[in-house]
């Protein structure tokens, strides 16, 4: 789907003109940017006459790809979490009209204020003159986190949230596994790794599910912004905490244990000490396990869109291929036997 | 001594060429299509040279492990019977069976097929 025909650009401006209850919209600039497979971002330059928000602007319009992925919410869901966090100063971008008329460009979308930095994965964790101190970095991305899993449920303007703690992750993806053509035992021994060394207890905090490098932006050495909110729900804090050490999210520095950005402790000591929880060396080999089986069956449901034929395409193609290096990790990390969680 | 190029070296010409004509001149909104064509052609032909030898040897390992006879078999069945142990291999993991006993020899058996696969798709994560 091209945003950009002249058509669309039109019927984009009506909307606009009519959200922000302007005399006039002019979209001076409109463009893709890169990244996701899962969703697309347009930046959008637009001037706006009068109404609640006159002058030059530079947004995102966010909306779907073909390929959803089972689990990641849609533009609605997502707006709404935006708002949440945004008003919860946790670094969201913040939303600012969602569209639900299908009429406008085809498919629903929010448009978000675009904030500056940037988030490439690869750059960040390469380029040393982006980071020029990597654990302040860190402790602004722990600090971050720790305000983040600060909310607790019930929150009456999150209850479409699930709840999904480690023994329904397990479930979860066990379901995701029978749904595949092909078994994978190595997929199926992390899982059962994970069954039995389960914690007995777990908190359920707000978590965001895909808190790492890659997902948030760095501007002038800064965090300036957490992005893809689309996966959040509530659930173990921990697991955030193992997704961003998680060794497939490292990028150019897999040395680098967080976020291929900074040592451990570097991270670690600033989220114990802002959240009050403790944070264990065997929590973080397990919850790395998980975030290594997850990305492992969300890799094999995008490839499997290929294979369909549902969407024909050389990345998720390739994204199938990645799955080796990730069951080698969970193999790598399941080694050592381990007293409980 | 062959005469005519075949796939390998089809597919290493090809690649060369995408690489050192076609990328230096594209816009930058196609640069990573055509760095994701070179990957694929690599891994293509690091998948056709490795052969069926790590699929033999990890049929074996798999019989090994559900104490089945491991017979020889011909390349075009190679896979479904791989495909029907793998199965089988999986729904024992997930009743536990091999929470014990047999877990070291599982995980050397994970090991060692995760990297071979991965000696095809990416020999660089085997460095670190």
């Amino acid at each position: 789907m091209n945003l950009d025909a002249a058509d669309t650009r039109a019927r984009l401006e009506t909307f606009l003109r009519a959200a922000a209850g302007a005399d006039a919209v002019h979209i001076r600039k409109l463009h893709r940017l890169s990244g996701g497979a899962v969703q697309e971002n347009w930046a959008l330059d637009a001037d706006m006459a009068g109404g609640t928000h006159p002058g030059p602007h530079q947004w995102v319009l966010r909306t779907d790809a073909a390929a959803r992925v089972a689990a990641s919410l849609g533009r609605s869901d997502e707006f709404h979490i935006l708002q949440f966090a945004h008003a919860a100063r946790l670094h969201a971008p913040e939303p600012l009209w969602l569209c639900r008329d299908l009429a406008v460009t085809g498919r629903e979308f929010f448009i978000m204020q675009r904030l500056p930095g940037i988030a490439s994965g690869h750059r960040v964790t390469r380029e040393a003159a982006l980071v020029p101190d990597r654990a302040l970095l860190a402790r602004e991305l722990a600090e971050n986190l720790a305000r983040l899993h600060a909310i607790k449920p019930p929150q009456p303007k999150l209850a479409f949230l699930a709840t999904t703690l480690a023994r329904d992750n397990i479930a979860h993806y066990r379901k995701y596994l029978d749904e595949l053509p092909a078994a994978h035992p190595a997929l199926e021994w992390g899982l059962r790794w994970c069954e039995v060394h389960a914690p007995r207890e777990e908190e359920a905090t707000f978590i965001h599910r895909d808190y790492r490098t890659g997902n948030y932006l760095v501007h002038e050495g800064r965090l300036a912004g957490v992005l893809d909110w689309e996966f959040a729900a509530f659930g173990n804090p921990l697991e955030d905490v193992g997704w961003i050490f998680a060794k497939c999210w490292r990028f150019a520095a897999k040395a680098r244990p967080a976020g291929g950005i900074a040592e451990a402790a570097e991270f670690l000591e600033p989220y114990q000490r802002a959240s009050r929880r403790a944070v264990t060396p065997a929590a973080l080999v397990y919850w790395q396990v998980m975030a290594h089986i997850r990305w492992a069956i969300i890799a094999l449901q995008q490839a499997q869109r290929h294979l369909s034929g549902d969407e024909r395409s050389l990345e998720l193609a390739l994204t199938g291929r990645i799955v080796a290096e990730l069951e080698y990790e969970i193999v790598a990390l399941t080694r050592k036997v381990m007293s409980n969680v | 001594m062959n005469d005519i190029p075949e796939a390998a070296e089809l597919l290493a010409i090809a690649r060369s060429t995408l690489l050192d004509k076609l990328l230096p001149r594209l816009p930058d909104e196609l640069r990573y299509d055509a760095l994701m064509i070179a990957n694929a052609m690599v891994i293509a032909a690091r998948e056709h040279a490795a052969g069926d030898k790590a699929a033999h040897a990890g049929l074996a390992r798999l019989s090994a492990l559900l104490a089945e006879r491991n017979e020889p078999l011909a390349s075009a069945e190679l896979i479904s019977a791989r495909a029907d142990l793998n199965r089988r291999l999986a729904t024992a993991i997930r009743a536990g069976r091999f929470d014990d006993k047999d877990r070291a020899a599982l995980l050397d058996h994970l090991a060692q097929t995760a990297a071979d696969e991965l000696a095809v798709s990416n020999p660089r994560a085997l460095e670190s």
